[in-house]
C-alpha cells in the first residue's frame, strides 16, 4: 500500500470515528518501540476458534489502528489449533503468532509446556487476576454459561433460574421432558468436559443434578449448532451447559430462543490467548493481544463481537462490570490457572467420566 | 516384444507409491508409538493397540460399522447396477434429465445431506409433523441404526451407478441384440447378457461402497449424535476428545484397523474377478448400441426410479432448501411467517465464502482434470503389464482410501511440514490437490481401469504390429477408445473434490479455503442457518458445472 492510501485512510477513518454513536475505548498502550518493531514485521498471523465473521469487527479495526501490520486470521476448531500448532512448532517452520482458543484447558497446557512467550502487557492491569496466568496466557472474552430453553414450549415463568430449580423441574416433569435437554457431550467434546467438571466443582449437588439428567434421558451433542437448532426447533425444549454468546447470536434471529441465567452459580468461560514462541512475528502477536485487551478492543469484543468484556473499566451490556453487578458472588469465572490441567491426566479425566455416566445411569 | 526395461512405467510406479507410502507410513509408524512421533519422548511400544482393544466403545463401533456397510452394500448395489442398465440399454422416459439429477448425493456433503433428513424427518420435520397430523404416529426413527442402514445404502447407490453405466456405456450391443432376436425379453437380457457383462464394474464398486461403509463420517456423526451411534470413523473422532489431548496414537490404531479391513477386501474382489481377459467386451468390431425395448415395464421402471428419488434426493434437499429460507422451524412453527433471504445475504458478509467459491470450481474441474490424467497414467503404465509390479500398483491404489479423511489429512500436513523440499508447497492449494487426489485415488482408478480392461487385446496388439510404438498404441487406440470412461471419471472426480469437506481442514489457510471447509466450520459454530444456505449454492454450482459438462460429454458420444 502506498503512503498516500494510508492516509487517506486514515483520514477516512479519523473522519467516521466522531460519526458513530459509541465512544470508543482508549487506544491500547503497547511501546512504541513495540509498535514498530510489529509495523516492521508487516504481518501477523492468528489461529482462532472465534468464526471469521464474529471476529470480523476487531480485526477491521485493528487493521484501521495499524494499517501497516497485515492480519491473516485463520479459524479453525480448537481441536484443529492445538494439532496444527504442535505439529507445526515439531516441524520448526514457525507457526501462529497468537493463538486464540476456547478450549482454555489445551491452551493453559501449552503455555504449561512452555511453548508461550512471556509478555507483561500494559493493559493487564484492568484484566482481573483469574483471566492472567504467569503473563503467559490470557483470559479475553467474558462468556457466561447459560440455560436455553423453546419459548413456544416452555413458558419464561416456568423456565429455571437456577441450577436447583432446573434439577426440580427434571424431577416433577419427568415425563414431559423425557428426551427433551440436551448438553454438550462431555466423552467427546473438549469444551463439554470441561463446563462439566465445572460444575461438579462449584456444585454441592451436582450429583442430583446428574441424576436428574440421566433420569429424562438428556440428549448429549458435539456441536453447539445440533443442539441450538434442536432447542429451536422444539425437538429439544431445554438446554444447559451453552455458552451465551452463540445463544444471544441465534436469538437476534429467531425470537423464539429464551435464554436464562442461573442465580445460584455462573460459570463464566474466556477465550484464552497465548504467544506462541515460535511465531515469526513476535512483536505483531503482542501488538494484536494488547489490542484485544485494551479498552477500545474489549469495547468491540463486548458490543460488536457479543463476546463479552472481561475488562473492570468497561461497561454497559454483555460486559464482566455488568454481569458482576446483577450476579455477585454468584458468579464464578473458570479460572485460567493449572487447575484446568487436573484432568488432562488420562486415569483422572477417564475417572471423572466414569463417574458421570454412572449418575447418569447410562454405565 | 522385446524385453526391455520399461522405464515409464517403473516411474509412474515409483512416483505413484511415493505419494501414496509418505502419508501412509506416518500413520502407521504413529500407531506404534506412545506418543506422537515428532516427540522426542516417543518409544516403540503398543500401549495404543492396547487401549483401543480393550476399549467397550471399540467393540461397539466395529460391530456397528460391519452391519452398516454390509447393509449399505446390499441396497447400493442391486439398486445402483439396475439404475445403470435402465438407463444406459433401454428406452426408459426422461434418460437424459435424469443423469445429473442421480448423481446429486455424490456431491451434496453428506453432512448436510444428514441435516436434510433432520430437518424433513426427525422428530419434529416438517414431514413429521405432516405424517403425525394426516396419518398418525410415524413409522421411522431418523436416529436410529436402522435408518442410517437404509440412507447411506440410497445415498451411495451413485457411486454404484456411475461404475457400472460407465461400462456398460462402452459394452457393444451385438450380443444383446443377439438375444433380443431370439426371443429373450429385456429383463432375461438384462440378467443373463448386460450386467454379466460388466460384473467387473459391478463387482468393483460393491466392493467401493463396502469400503466406505467403513469411512463413512459425515451420515453417523450427525444422524447417530443423539445416540451416540459409533461407527469407526466416528469412534476416531470421538478419541481425539476422549482424552482431552488429541492422542495421535490411538487414532492411528483405528487408522490401521480399517486399513486392516480393508486390505482383504481388495483380496476377495481380486479373487472374485478371477481372470480379467474374461470380461474383455470392446472389440475390434464394436458399433454403437441401440436402446432396448422396455415395452409394458416402461413405467414400472419409472416408478422404481422414482422411488428412490424422493427418499434420497427430494426430501433431504427439501429440507435443506427449507432451512435456508426460514428463520425457524418444528413444532408449532407457521413456516410462512418466518420466511426470509437473511441467510443468503449473511453468507456474503463471510469474506472468504467468494474466495472458497472460486477455488472450489478450480480445485475440481482443474485439479480434478489433472487428477484424472494422472489416475489414468498410473492405469496405462498396469495396463496389460505382465509383471509383479502391476499387482503391486494395484494393491497399492487402493490402500489410501482406508484412511479416514480427517486422519489423511493429518497425515498429509506432517508429510508437508516434515519433508522439508515439500514445505513451500503447503501453503498453496497443490497440497490440498495432491492430499485429495491420493485419498480419492481407489475412486477414480477403479473407474479407469474398469473402461480399460473392457479394450480388446487384438486392437492393441494389430497397432503393434503394424509398428507402432507403445507411445503411439496408447495415444491413437486405447486413449481414445476409453474416452467416455475418463470424461465419466473427471465427473465423478469433480464431483468430490467439490464437497469434499475432512481432508483439507489441516491444510486450509487464508486464501485456499474451500466450501467444504467452510461448512464444517459454520456448523461448529452453529450458524446452520448460512450453512444451508452455503450448501444451496454449492449444490447448484455444481449442477450448473455438471450440467455443462454432460452437455460436452453427450457431444462427445455423437
Amino acid at each position: 500500500m502506498t503512503k498516500n492510501r494510508t492516509a487517506l485512510l486514515l483520514l477516512i477513518g479519523g473522519l467516521c470515528l466522531p460519526a458513530t454513536a459509541r465512544a470508543a475505548g482508549a487506544n491500547p498502550r503497547t511501546a512504541p518501540a513495540v509498535v514498530a518493531a510489529a509495523e516492521k514485521e508487516g504481518q501477523l498471523t492468528v489461529y482462532a476458534t472465534t468464526d471469521q465473521v464474529v471476529a470480523g469487527p476487531l480485526v477491521k479495526d485493528f487493521q484501521s489502528l495499524y494499517p501497516k501490520v497485515k492480519v491473516e486470521y485463520n479459524d479453525m476448531n480448537s481441536t484443529e489449533v492445538y494439532n496444527r500448532f504442535v505439529s507445526e512448532a515439531a516441524a520448526g517452520s514457525g507457526s501462529g503468532d497468537l493463538l486464540w482458543s476456547s478450549s482454555m484447558d489445551l491452551q493453559v497446557k501449552l503455555a504449561k509446556e512452555g511453548y508461550a512467550a512471556e509478555y507483561k502487557s500494559p493493559e493487564l492491569d484492568q484484566i482481573p487476576a483469574w483471566a492472567n496466568w504467569k503473563g503467559l496466557a490470557f483470559g479475553t472474552t467474558y462468556e457466561p454459561i447459560v440455560f436455553v430453553y423453546n419459548k413456544r414450549l416452555l413458558k419464561e415463568e416456568e423456565a429455571p433460574k437456577s441450577h436447583a430449580e432446573m434439577t426440580k423441574l427434571l424431577q416433577t416433569q419427568k415425563d414431559r421432558f423425557k428426551g427433551k435437554v440436551t448438553a454438550y457431550d462431555p466423552e467427546r467434546s473438549g469444551v463439554g468436559f470441561l463446563l462439566i467438571t465445572q460444575d461438579a466443582k462449584v456444585d454441592p449437588a451436582f450429583d442430583a443434578a446428574a441424576k436428574a439428567y440421566g433420569a429424562v434421558g438428556v440428549k448429549l451433542y458435539t456441536s453447539i449448532g445440533a443442539m441450538l437448532e434442536r432447542i429451536q426447533s422444539g425437538e429439544h425444549i431445554l438446554g444447559f451447559n451453552i455458552f451465551s454468546s452463540y445463544a444471544a447470536a441465534k436469538q437476534k434471529k429467531d425470537s423464539s430462543l429464551g435464554i436464562s441465567f442461573p442465580k445460584d452459580y455462573l460459570l463464566v468461560m474466556s477465550r484464552v490467548a497465548i504467544l506462541p514462541k515460535v511465531g515469526k512475528h513476535p512483536n505483531a502477536g503482542k501488538l494484536f493481544l494488547d489490542y484485544l485487551l485494551s479498552a477500545r478492543g474489549q469495547e468491540i469484543v463486548a458490543h460488536q463481537a457479543g463476546l463479552g468484556s472481561v475488562r473492570n473499566d468497561v461497561t454497559g451490556e454483555g460486559t464482566a462490570v455488568a454481569t458482576n453487578k446483577a450476579f455477585g458472588t454468584a458468579v464464578k469465572p473458570i479460572p485460567v490457572d493449572e487447575s484446568l490441567l487436573e484432568y488432562l491426566d488420562q486415569a483422572r479425566r477417564l475417572e471423572f467420566l466414569n463417574r458421570w455416566q454412572k449418575a447418569l445411569g447410562t454405565k | 516384444m522385446a524385453r526391455r526395461i520399461p522405464w515409464a512405467r517403473l516411474s509412474v510406479v515409483l512416483v505413484s507409491a511415493v505419494a501414496i507410502a509418505l502419508p501412509l507410513v506416518i500413520v502407521i509408524y504413529q500407531a506404534f508409538l506412545d506418543a506422537p512421533f515428532f516427540q522426542p519422548s516417543a518409544k516403540l511400544s503398543l500401549s495404543a493397540f492396547r487401549f483401543v482393544f480393550a476399549d467397550e466403545d471399540f467393540h461397539r463401533a466395529v460391530w456397528t460399522n460391519l452391519i452398516l456397510a454390509f447393509g449399505m452394500t446390499a441396497i447400493a448395489v442391486p439398486v445402483g447396477s439396475a439404475m445403470a442398465f435402465l438407463m444406459v440399454r433401454t428406452d426408459l422416459p426422461g434418460r437424459s434429465w435424469l443423469e445429473p439429477v442421480i448423481v446429486i448425493p455424490v456431491f451434496v456433503s453428506p453432512m448436510v445431506l444428514g441435516f436434510g433428513y433432520i430437518v424433513a424427518m426427525g422428530p419434529v420435520g416438517f414431514l413429521t409433523l405432516w405424517w403425525q397430523q394426516h396419518l398418525g404416529p410415524i413409522p421411522w426413527d431418523i436416529y436410529s441404526l436402522k435408518s442410517l442402514v437404509v440412507l447411506a445404502g440410497l445415498t451411495h447407490v451413485p457411486m454404484v451407478y456411475l461404475y457400472t453405466s460407465s461400462a456398460l456405456r462402452s459394452l457393444a450391443s451385438d450380443l444383446e441384440e443377439a438375444a433380443l432376436t431370439a426371443g429373450a425379453g429385456t429383463a432375461r437380457v438384462a440378467l443373463t447378457i448386460s450386467l454379466p457383462m460388466v460384473w467387473p464394474a459391478i463387482l468393483s464398486s460393491g466392493v467401493l461402497t463396502l469400503f466406505l461403509g467403513f469411512e463413512l463420517f459425515g451420515l453417523p456423526l450427525v444422524l447417530g449424535d443423539p445416540q451416540g451411534l459409533l461407527v469407526l470413523p466416528t469412534y476416531l473422532f470421538k478419541l481425539t476428545n476422549k482424552l482431552g489431548v488429541p492422542s495421535y496414537q490411538l487414532m492411528a490404531v483405528v487408522a490401521v484397523v480399517i486399513i486392516a479391513i480393508a486390505f482383504p477386501l481388495v483380496w476377495l474382489q481380486r479373487k472374485l474377478m478371477g481372470a480379467t481377459s474374461r470380461f474383455v467386451s470392446v472389440k475390434g468390431k464394436g458399433q454403437a448400441s441401440r436402446p432396448l425395448p422396455l415395452g409394458r415395464w416402461r413405467w414400472p421402471a419409472t416408478g422404481l426410479m422414482v422411488l428412490w428419488f424422493i427418499p434420497t434426493i427430494a426430501v433431504p434437499l427439501a429440507g435443506v432448501f427449507l432451512r435456508s429460507v426460514v428463520s425457524s422451524w418444528g413444532e408449532g412453527v407457521n413456516l410462512t411467517e418466518v420466511l426470509t433471504l437473511d441467510h443468503f445475504k449473511e453468507l456474503f458478509e463471510y469474506p472468504n465464502v467468494v474466495r472458497g467459491i472460486v477455488n472450489t470450481i478450480v480445485l475440481a474441474v482443474v485439479g480434478g482434470g489433472i487428477a484424472v490424467a494422472c489416475y489414468a497414467a498410473i492405469g496405462l503404465a498396469a495396463h496389460r503389464w505382465q509383471s509383479r509390479w502391476a499387482k503391486v500398483l494395484d494393491y497399492l491404489v487402493m490402500v489410501p482410501r482406508g484412511m479416514p479423511g480427517l486422519i489423511a489429512g493429518l497425515a498429509f500436513l506432517w508429510v508437508f511440514l516434515f519433508v522439508k523440499p515439500l514445505a513451500p508447497l503447503r501453503p498453496t492449494l497443490f497440497s490440498l490437490w495432491l492430499a485429495y487426489s491420493v485419498v480419492w485415488l481407489a475412486y477414480g482408478m477403479r473407474m479407469v481401469s474398469a473402461a480399460l480392461l473392457q479394450v480388446g487385446p487384438e486392437l492393441e496388439e494389430a497397432a503393434a504390429s503394424a509398428g507402432a510404438s507403445s507411445g503411439r498404441i496408447i495415444r491413437d487406440v486405447t486413449l481414445p477408445l476409453v474416452r467416455f470412461g475418463l470424461v465419466g471419471a473427471w465427473l465423478l472426480i469433480f464431483c468430490i473434490f467439490a464437497r469434499e469437506y475432512s481432508t483439507g481442514v489441516y491444510l486450509l489457510g487464508p486464501g485456499t479455503e474451500v466450501i467444504g471447509s467452510l461448512i464444517v466450520s459454520l456448523w461448529g459454530s452453529g450458524a446452520l442457518d448460512v450453512v444451508a444456505a452455503l450448501s444451496v449454492v454449492n449444490i447448484l454450482l455444481v449442477a450448473v458445472g455438471m450440467g455443462v459438462a454432460l452437455r460436452l460429454g453427450v457431444r462427445l458420444h455423437g
